[in-house]
């Protein structure tokens, strides 16, 4: 079997996605458990006391601000 | 089996649930739509349409907007629980949107996703361009305005780009060949070189 490439990987998708609309569901659970994670990583990172401060000091960091 | 999307009058309706990204920019938009048009353009329109990967920033272009009005929005926004990363401050905000510079709101205790608040004046020709002709789109009573789909494919594969840009857009080719039409890519295809040679 061949390997797709990345590009030829969502060609592949959005052809299926296309006719198949119960394949949403799948999309659906990858952007909510990444959202999930976001949100518990940054929470515990930054704490929720200050959470704006300490959220504007780390964007500073990153060079995001 | 059910298709992913059908066109009716001209308003592309997709055939799936909300999600809690789409949830999250629903709720941003119901208070700007109270003091501006928009238009979402960018990876979102890749991912509301079906593309599946992660996003951490929403792209939203809104005309420049008087002082007024924006510090008016700014309140609202934040007591609908949106922060704004630059700064709690909405004329220091603004003086950021007159500089061109552009600002994000997140919700409250998050940091993403986030709206990447773009001001488009007269002079940002092709977002201005956009702007004024948006693709309007429906998924489960959430109605709003993205770039049309034939200029968002030519953007992300002539200007920007980047892996992902063609891989966004190869998913719109391939979701919307159907409906996709040659003449707005002439068309389109001729505006976005003449600022872009």
């Amino acid at each position: 079997m061949k390997n797709l490439t990345s590009l030829e990987f969502v060609e592949f998708y959005s052809e299926k996605i296309k006719e198949d609309n119960t394949l949403f569901k799948q999309q659906k659970m990858l952007i909510e458990s990444q959202m999930k994670s976001s949100s518990s990583f940054f929470l515990n990172k930054l704490g929720k006391k200050n959470f704006k401060e300490n959220a504007r000091k780390y964007l500073r960091e990153m060079g995001l601000i | 089996m059910t298709k992913a999307y059908i066109l009716d009058n001209n308003i592309l309706i997709i055939n799936r649930d909300l999600t809690q990204l789409d949830i999250f920019v629903r709720d941003f938009l119901k208070v700007l739509k109270k003091y501006s048009t928009y238009l979402l353009v960018s990876g979102y329109v890749s991912i509301c349409t079906g593309r599946t990967r992660a996003t951490e920033d929403i792209d939203l272009l809104v005309p420049l907007l008087d002082k007024t009005t924006f510090v008016t929005l700014f309140r609202e926004l934040e007591k609908n629980l949106f922060w704004c990363y630059q700064t709690n401050n909405p004329e220091e905000a603004y003086k950021y949107l007159l500089k061109k510079i552009n600002i994000r709101f997140a919700r409250i205790n998050e940091i993403f996703p986030n709206i990447e608040f773009i001001p488009v004046t007269k002079e940002k020709r092709l977002q201005f361009f956009e702007l004024n002709h948006p693709q309007e789109i429906q998924i489960k009573g959430f109605h709003f305005k993205i770039s049309p789909l034939e200029f968002e494919i030519l953007y992300k594969e002539i200007v920007l780009g980047s892996e992902k840009d063609k891989a966004d857009a190869k998913h719109l080719r391939v979701m919307f060949s159907d409906i996709l039409k040659s003449e707005k890519f002439k068309e389109y295809e001729q505006l976005i070189r003449s600022e872009h040679q």
